[in-house]
């Protein structure tokens, strides 16, 4: 059994840490809210884009388009492109090994892989296991910003109009209804045409200006930037509410332990208390034991 | 004046939201202007300068980075990364940044570097001129 006052300073310790995850949860909580803000004023920009570019791929003048999933002839052996969405830091949970195992998962299907991360939490991993990483976008993941999506945007745009990869898959967490964090793996190029929902009503065929090709030309890279910020703003809130919930975890276990060891330290100082009597007690009856022995003899 | 509905977005914001006389914009071959009851077209948008006669006959100037405007029953929306009027941009920052992407050019990168820093430096060299015929 510890001693009392090992015991206080277990309580003051528990009491420093707790200080610090309350603050990171505070912290992570507000940090959320506003990447959410700054989501919701670009959304409209994007969601425009995307019924535009929809409309573009009714053109059949659009098929000639190398975006378009089925223009290029696949070759097994052909290299894939993952973007790896994780955290710059820890403490979040399960957040980062979800989408790592998601990414490692998707990569044991095909044989020529090159991966792109972003986050230094992925980055680590991947060194430490030995993977091999083409390159890694640092501190991209703590604060998303429209112009750090277009630069990464640009250099994979680039590789795939090259043909260096045949297609691009982004893993990234979606908060779901409620504090789920689900993990997406999404295929970003070339673009199914199918996918793009379609309202129902068929529209009027537009005249393309000089041609569907050029407008998609135009209106892709601006498409792939908007995909990969929102992509990288959820990744952001999920790895913020996964951090909350992670504090939230953290402080309500060092308000359990430190009731457990305020009861324990009660019970020891008691004991100690106890013991002086018992002993100051004790040490009286012997004394009077020994008086009334010496009383006697005389 | 006839007068269509304009709406200009960029990724940030919206940048304009009403009546409209005349729209003009950059395209691949040249400059390309839109007035009441145009054909319903999908036109690509590039680099350059942007001129809008709204309602009431003002002219409002913006440089504009590449996009897509489309015309359909008399509204047309244009959809572009950025639209800046010459009022907020900073000289200073479009100087210093079409000279590194000059210099990049000059170093002799690879063929990706090289046209991400040619892209880079043809929006900044816009941002320049378009500030520049304001004064």
């Amino acid at each position: 059994m510890a001693s009392a006052k090992e015991i206080k300073n277990h309580i003051g310790s528990v009491k420093s840490t707790q200080k610090v995850t309350n603050a990171m949860y505070l912290i992570s909580s507000t940090k959320m809210r506003r990447a959410r803000e700054e989501l919701a004023q670009t959304q409209p920009y994007f969601d425009a884009l995307r019924t535009e570019i929809c409309r573009a791929f009714q053109h059949s003048d659009s098929r000639k388009s190398h975006y378009v999933a089925g223009h290029r002839e696949e070759k097994p052996g052909d290299a894939y492109g993952y973007l790896v969405l994780t955290a710059d830091r820890g403490l979040a949970g399960a957040y980062n090994q979800n989408v790592i195992q998601k990414a490692l998962h998707l990569m044991e299907q095909h044989q020529n892989n090159r991966l792109f991360v972003i986050g230094d939490y992925g980055r680590q991993y991947f060194r430490t296991h030995r993977i091999p990483v083409e390159k890694s976008f640092l501190y991209a993941a703590q604060s998303p910003s429209v112009p750090r999506a277009r630069e990464m945007g640009a250099l994979l745009l680039d590789l795939y109009d090259r043909g260096e990869i045949q297609r691009l898959y982004v893993v990234y967490t979606e908060m779901g209804d409620g504090m789920d964090l689900i993990v997406h793996a999404d295929c970003l190029l070339p673009i199914y045409p199918e996918t793009f929902a379609q309202d129902g009503q068929e529209e009027n065929e537009l005249r393309f200006e000089p041609s569907a090709d050029a407008v998609l030309a135009r209106a892709i890279p601006s498409y792939v930037t908007g995909y990969l910020y929102s992509a990288v703003v959820e990744s952001f809130c999920a790895e913020q509410s996964a951090r909350t919930s992670a504090m939230d975890l953290a402080n309500q276990n060092a308000q359990e332990l430190l009731e457990e060891l305020t009861a324990e330290y009660n019970h020891e100082r008691q004991s100690a208390i106890t013991q002086e009597i018992t002993e100051i007690s004790a040490g009286e009856r012997a004394e009077k034991q020994h008086a009334k022995e010496r009383r006697s003899h005389e | 004046m006839n007068r269509f509905h304009l709406k200009i977005l960029a990724a940030e914001r919206m940048f304009f939201d009403g009546p409209c006389e005349s729209l003009i914009v950059p395209t691949m071959d040249g400059l390309y202007g839109i007035q009441a009851e145009h054909q319903d077209v999908v036109i690509a948008v590039m680099p350059g300068k942007l001129t809008i006669h709204s309602a009431g006959g003002a002219e409002t100037v913006a440089a504009v980075s590449g996009g897509v405007l489309k015309m359909e029953n008399n509204e047309a929306l244009l959809l572009a990364d950025c639209v800046e009027r010459p009022e907020e941009i900073d000289l200073r920052r479009a100087e210093r940044e079409a000279a590194e992407a000059r210099e990049t050019l000059l170093q002799n990168r690879s063929v990706q570097e090289s046209h991400q820093a040619e892209e880079r430096m043809v929006r900044a060299l816009n941002r320049i001129k378009i500030k520049r015929r304001k004064k």
